[in-house]
């Protein structure tokens, strides 16, 4: 492999590692925006999405309804779309279940009470998926397994897109995370500027007291905020499970913790800024693995983090935070 | 302050329970194991827990008329998912505090004998490792210059192990990748005691027979994917890879990440990869014929004369197949409960210094693995080395080494 | 601010207590007096994160970090591999002032960052401590720890892990003077900037008060409480373990401890430790031993495991807590009203 391959190999790498972190640290920095509350949870709900995507997959298997390895490409697609949307939804809902049992009734605790709720919760959610285990579900065989890694199936074929002898290698899930994330993205970015309850989620973001004066539902756009942030975890979970093809019960730490730090890389409560962090933390990881050496990788991450905010506390896309008094 | 009041009187009540369950029978003595039970060796462990108590129920729970009493302690925690040195350390206290315990079997993890070895050696416990293949552990000139003189405080040995150790199994591994016609090896381990241990022999056996190491470093093992290290891989030309670490450490997605990121290497890991939970994790399809897995010992239905006979009676207890090391376990307990059955008859009193020096004294051996001694270190004479691969979703040796 | 207790007390009625209490476990349970040891360790990185978060109100999301430096200066300066040897009084110290100039010199440049901003960055110190200290295996052994190391000592008496209460006795006597001096500090000129600069940094400031010096003195203070307690734990270990031992859950539990017991609360931290160290090390390992002994359920399965219901009980037990007493269990006249 030539230096440029190389080169290019780890930024198409670092973009589709990047993309999925974004995804989720969008999740963070949605709910941070409008109710300052740093949603630990927000890493094992995406778990639990991974979770769900891979019962469904393989209950489709099993039932023989289809099966992955020979299902034609538009199918692959259509079931790759199916899996984004439910686990979405189904995260989304879980999101906002969590909300309203859990945060809603502590909304005007002190923000560490909250935070240790959301601790809390995230503990319960690693034990669920602890339970949850493969296909078949481990509470039916004992599950003496349950807390191994889990295969998760190739629902896209994984060849070379640019032939088998290319040494630069380019597959469908790469891009297939570009074809679902970006529209996502623009359609957040979309959804928060022209719509009315976008509006208004920029309005509570700002100050929830002027917002709830000037007529502004704040507790539905709450409610929206946890329910669209959750989606795209739960999205973010199937992307991660089709891209890395295995997931396991704690595979909602390193991921949150690597969206977590590119929302507040990125400057936290801000969507493009959780954008530029996540893809930005992608191609750290990868260059760092490429001309370091990867046992420094973590160390290298946090290092810039720690630069950037030293020479920009408030994040690279951050607002310049008032003082509040 | 009511809830205060409240908490002190629910401690009081967890405290009494506590000191309640001490009681035991009269005419008894307490084996126990300390393995990873919590988190993804579970599954591994459990095989060699059940190999315990075959042992033991052989026996009928009995020498002579004394019961044994077994007792199953984790010394992993869920927050870890792996074995956890606080609980290791709490373990090996326990088993001090109660002198009923005369034996402790384990660890499975060579670092967490490191935490426990010196406070049993002082108590003069037996411990007996059935999973242990740290060689610093017993001999002298592999890890630090105080070891194995750090882990015998007493300056007696109280520690054995019934599996051969990574000095020859990292060699066993470098032969094998000369067979394969390896000429670059890319070297990674998981940067804990046991993986970085077998890693550093590999490359040290690898280079001795002239296949040239093209790069050595350690992974992050909580990592998403390795897709950006097997770029730096395939740009280094290696042809064979090593991975000097375990299922728990995140060996499945590496193999899965080479076959994905093109990388034609084959993959050789040592035998904390040996369980069905690694190929539940890389998934077949990503091993097969490309992976090679190494391991103290032959797979458990290959084994013969009183390993048959385990082999079948496990499967027939149990109604699964044993994972690898399950044998061990079941070696382990034997050694030990053959040592107080020989005291026994000879009219001597179980204690833990009869156990003790009587376990050292195993000679020629007979059992599941074959006959076998303790050397001089506390080590195995038994030096049996598979190479196994991956075949239709189940492991299958492809080459034993006496 | 009402002053209500009389200062000069060396403790609370509160403090007094939990200490006897804590006193009492060796003479009611001697065989948990070595798992109560481990109770006083986090007890100790409690009432150091308290500095921080509860007095001061900086989330830090890495003092685990702090205690490993802690114990890997403890073991670099008493091992006998190194060529330093302080042995347990000397290591001891010298990881306190290790851990207060690690905390100067990751406080000097992040402590202006806004509250959520300063936790990650103290979440990232903890990933970069502990794989620095992996990596640098020339000075740290990485992985294979460092051991052995001396266990505590009073000159006099005879402490090994065979004494376990002798010892438990000895780490509740540095336990009672850590409680002294955060007593004294709570009290002093510097702890009162410290709750100033909680409530109002823009106030403190027009009262002269330098927010800035007084976090940083609450940060290097904090660090160094936990750099002890990492130093009595790798004691206890004999061993510094692994770098691995002081990751991220150990700082989330530290947290745990303060908040479950009563945030800004010397004695609440002291319950929380109990309550939670109780639980996670002491009370959870019982039942599953007497659920054993019973048998009933087996380690081999995962549901009938009570271990594997760890994350669930401590969930829910922080999640009922904060629904049902947001304050904690010891309640702080002193906690933060916002």
């Amino acid at each position: 492999m030539t230096e440029t391959e190389v080169f290019i190999q780890q930024v198409i790498l670092g973009l589709s590692n990047g993309m999925i972190i974004a995804l989720v640290a969008l999740g963070y920095t949605m709910v941070y925006g409008i109710v300052e509350l740093i949603n630990f949870a927000h890493g094992d709900v995406f778990t639990l999405g991974g979770f769900l995507g891979l019962t469904i997959v393989g209950a489709l298997g099993a039932a023989a309804i289809i099966d992955p390895g020979a299902l034609g490409e538009t199918s692959n697609w259509l079931l790759l779309v199916g899996l984004v949307i439910g686990c979405g939804l189904f995260c989304g809902v879980l999101n906002l279940s969590i909300d309203t049992v859990v945060y809603k009734p502590l909304r005007r605790a002190p923000k560490l009470t909250q935070l240790v709720a959301a601790i809390g919760v995230s503990f319960i959610l690693v034990n669920v998926a602890l339970f949850w285990g493969g296909v078949p579900m481990d509470v039916f065989s004992g599950g003496a397994a349950a807390a191994a890694s889990k295969d998760f199936p190739e629902i896209l074929e994984g060849s070379n897109l640019l032939g088998e002898d290319s040494n630069v290698v380019l597959r469908l899930e790469d891009i297939a995370i570009f074809a679902i994330t970006i529209p996502l993205m623009i359609g957040l970015t979309l959804f928060v500027k022209k719509t009315r309850l976008g509006r208004g989620m920029r309005a509570t973001a700002q100050n929830p007291i002027a917002a709830r004066l000037m007529g502004i539902d704040t507790d539905r756009v709450i409610a929206a905020t946890f329910l669209i942030g959750g989606f795209l975890g739960g999205a973010a979970s199937v992307m991660w499970s089709v891209y890395n093809n295995t997931i396991s019960f704690q595979m909602g730490f390193r991921a949150g913790m690597d969206a977590f730090t590119a929302a507040v890389l990125g400057g936290i409560g801000s969507l493009p800024g959780a954008m530029v962090g996540g893809v930005l933390i992608g191609l750290i990881r990868a260059m760092s693995d490429q001309y370091i050496e990867t046992r420094w990788t973590n160390v290298v991450v946090f290092s810039v983090l720690v630069l950037i905010l030293v020479f920009r506390p408030s994040g690279l896309l951050g607002l310049k935070q008032r003082e509040k008094v | 302050m009511r809830s205060f009041q409240s908490f002190l009187r629910a401690s009081a009540a967890v405290l009494a329970a506590s000191v309640s369950m001490g009681a035991l029978a009269a005419e008894s003595v307490k084996i126990v194991s300390s393995l990873p039970r919590t988190g993804s060796a579970n599954a591994q462990t459990t095989s060699m827990v059940n190999g315990i108590k075959m042992a033991i129920a052989e026996r009928g729970g009995k020498i002579g008329d004394i019961e044994i009493v077994y007792e199953d302690w984790d010394d992993a925690s869920p927050q870890r998912g792996n074995w956890d040195p606080a609980v290791e350390a709490a373990n090996a206290d326990k088993a001090i505090a109660d002198s009923s315990v005369l034996a402790y079997i384990g660890t499975y993890n060579s670092g967490a004998s490191k935490i426990s070895m010196p406070k049993l050696n002082s108590a003069g416990i037996v411990m007996v490792s059935p999973g242990n293949t740290y060689p610093g552990l017993t001999k002298e000139g592999f890890g630090e210059e105080n070891e194995p003189a750090v882990y015998r405080p007493s300056g007696k040995i109280n520690y054995f192990r019934v599996v051969p150790t990574d000095d020859v199994q990292g060699s066993v591994a470098a032969d094998y990748a000369k067979e394969l016609g390896a000429k670059k090896a890319y070297v990674l381990h998981d940067r804990e005691l046991y993986g970085k241990g077998i890693a550093d022999v590999f490359k040290k056996s690898a280079a001795e027979l002239g296949i040239e190491v093209v790069g050595f470093d350690g992974i992050d093992n909580k990592a998403s994917n390795y897709k950006s290290l097997v770029t730096k891989m395939k740009q280094a030309g290696a042809d064979v890879v090593y991975y000097g670490g375990t299922t728990q450490t995140n060996a499945g997605q590496l193999a899965k990440d080479i076959v994905a990121g093109g990388l034609k290497a084959k993959l050789i890991v040592p035998d904390g990869c040996f369980e069905e939970a690694f190929i539940a994790a890389a998934g077949a399809k990503a091993l097969e014929g490309r992976c090679y897995i190494t391991f103290g010992g032959v797979e458990a239905k290959a084994l013969t004369g009183k390993g048959k006979d385990f082999y079948e009676g496990y499967k027939k207890t149990y109604g699964g197949e044993p994972e690898g090391y399950a044998v061990y376990g079941y070696e382990a307990a034997n050694v030990v409960l053959a040592a107080m059955e020989r005291i026994h008859k000879a009219g001597g009193k179980l204690t833990r210094e009869s156990v003790l020096a009587e376990v050292g004294k195993t000679k020629d051996f007979t059992g599941a693995l074959g006959t076998w001694s303790f050397d001089a270190n506390g080590d195995t004479t038994n030096r049996t080395f598979s190479v196994n691969t991956v075949k239709d979703g189940k492991f299958t040796t492809v080459k034993v080494v006496q | 601010m009402k002053a209500v207790l009389p200062r000069f007390a060396p403790f609370s009625r509160g403090q007094l207590v939990v200490l006897a209490l804590l006193a009492a476990l060796p003479l009611v349970a001697p065989s948990y007096a070595a798992s109560g040891r481990t109770i006083i360790v986090f007890a100790i990185m409690g009432l150091g994160l308290n500095i921080v978060v509860g007095w001061t109100g900086l989330l830090n999301l890495g003092i685990a970090a702090f205690g490993a430096l802690g114990a890997y200066a403890y073991g670099i300066l008493t091992c006998e591999i190194y060529p330093f040897q302080f042995g347990f009084w000397g290591g001891l110290l010298l990881a306190a002032c290790v851990g207060a100039v690690a905390g100067v010199l990751l406080g000097a440049p992040t402590l202006r960052l806004r509250g959520d901003y300063l936790a990650i960055v103290t979440l990232g110190f903890g990933e970069i401590v502990q794989d620095a200290l992996k990596n640098l295996e020339a000075i740290t052994k990485g992985t294979q720890g460092i051991n052995p190391l001396p266990a505590a000592s009073l000159p006099g008496v005879d402490i090994t892990s065979e004494t376990p209460v002798r010892w438990f006795y000895l780490y509740l006597a540095i336990l009672a003077v850590v409680v002294f001096l955060c007593r004294n500090l709570e009290f002093s000129r510097l702890g009162r900037q410290w709750f100033a600069v909680r409530e109002d940094e823009l106030a403190a400031r027009c009262m002269a008060i330098e927010p800035d010096k007084a976090k940083l003195k609450a940060f290097a203070t904090g660090a160094a409480l936990a750099a002890v307690s990492g130093a009595l734990l790798a004691s206890v270990l004999s061993s510094t373990g692994e770098p691995a031992n002081y990751d991220f859950q150990v700082s989330i539990l530290a947290l745990c401890i303060v908040i479950v017991g009563g945030i800004g609360s010397i004695t609440g931290v002291l319950v929380g430790a109990i309550v939670m160290i109780g639980l996670n090390n002491i009370a959870l390992p019982a039942i599953s031993d007497a659920m054993q002994q019973a048998g009933i359920g087996s380690t081999s399965n995962v549901f009938t495991s009570p271990n594997n219901y760890k994350y669930l009980t401590f969930g829910l037990a922080l999640v009922l807590m904060m629904r049902v007493r947001p304050d904690g269990i010891v309640h702080s006249r002193k906690a933060v009203r916002k």
